[in-house]
């Protein structure tokens, strides 16, 4: 494959017109538990890796919308179009590996195979070893292709999986507060806790042959 | 003769296949006499039976400490090991203790500002100017 600068940009329509709601339950993202879990984690999960978001609005734009916020982004991805579908071969027969622009509760990551990702918060309900299916991409690529979503990638298209390595914690931090012409300080305390995933598989599904990179 | 360093020939990257819970080992130390362990014997009666069993790949190890306050030592991976101490603490507190410790990774807390850590080159390449077609002006 020549390596030339061509990039191309394959356009993925934001037709929000149906939900499809049996392929959309059949992918959504799951949680396996493992054995090793305190009795006071056995709870039933929700949905951890996304944010919860309310259903499209039937009458939402055809225009490229920005990445919505938490609140306001679409609970399903809207389905790919069939040019779409015979492009996504090209980007999936390049050679290398391939990264993902990932988007966990409102903040992109750009990840490959392997990578650590250190979540922003500590997730809750979640224990070390636990796989997260994760299907909120804003991009999917190649050494030579993209594939953008609006905003996102359509979930059925790639199969991405996180393993939770644990919890990290930072070193503790101390702010000193201190008001003009008063000796009295106070020093605050504080040591946030973090989420630490690692991205163990990532996987672009052809609509065709099932096993593919 | 000189010694020879061993290049390292891979990274471990836990999950990546198989995924290994960096604690292995804790150790619990209480005192029968003394008020700060209350809590720990009650946690060692009631609350570390079950959760044990939950975490078969983890080894626990129950001791007195006469004199001393009650501690929970978490022993990682890496070879380094966490203490907490748990004096005047309720059971429920120190299970919270366990968990802290059975989720941490053992290395020394650090500060982070990248949020993804990665080892893989880079998917795209580095962008070079003599390379290509470049732009006609």
């Amino acid at each position: 494959m020549s390596r030339t600068l061509l990039r191309s940009l394959l356009e993925l329509r934001a037709t929000a017109t149906t939900t499809r709601p049996t392929t959309s339950q059949l992918l959504r993202p799951f949680l396996v538990r493992h054995l090793h879990q305190t009795p006071s984690q056995i709870d039933p999960l929700p949905q951890q890796t996304q944010p919860e978001q309310p259903p499209p609005s039937p009458n939402q734009p055809l225009a490229v919308s920005p990445i919505p916020r938490c609140g306001g982004a679409p609970r399903t991805t809207s389905p790919a179009t069939p040019e779409t579908l015979s492009l996504l071969p090209l980007l999936a027969h390049q050679p290398g590996k391939k990264y993902l622009q990932l988007y966990i509760q409102g903040q992109a990551y750009l990840v490959t195979p392997g990578d650590q990702i250190r979540l922003p918060f500590k997730m809750p309900g979640v224990a070390p070893g636990d796989v997260l299916r994760l299907n909120r991409a804003t991009a999917i690529g190649s050494r030579d292709f993209t594939l953008k979503g609006q905003p996102y990638v359509d979930e059925n298209l790639f199969e991405c999986r996180a393993v939770v390595e644990g919890t990290e914690a930072e070193p503790m931090r101390l702010k000193i507060k201190k008001k003009q012409r008063c000796r009295r300080t106070k020093t605050v305390r504080s040591k946030h806790k973090y989420t630490v995933l690692r991205v163990s598989e990532v996987r672009i599904k052809l609509p065709g042959q099932e096993e593919e990179v | 003769m000189a010694v020879k360093a061993l290049h390292a020939i891979s990274q471990g990257r836990n999950g990546v296949g198989a995924f290994i819970l960096q604690c292995k080992r804790i150790d619990l130390h209480y005192c029968d006499w003394a008020g700060s362990s209350r809590g720990m014997n009650g946690f060692i009666k009631s609350l570390l039976p079950k959760f044990a069993a939950a975490h078969p790949e983890i080894e626990f190890t129950v001791s007195p400490r006469p004199a001393k306050h009650p501690v929970a030592i978490g022993h990682y991976i890496n070879g380094r090991s966490k203490p907490i101490c748990v004096r005047n603490m309720e059971p429920y507190e120190i299970l919270k203790k366990l968990e802290l410790l059975r989720d941490a990774s053992g290395e020394k807390l650090k500060k982070v500002t990248k949020p993804v850590r990665s080892i893989n080159e880079s998917v795209r390449g580095i962008w070079s100017p003599y390379h290509g077609n470049g732009m006609p002006l």
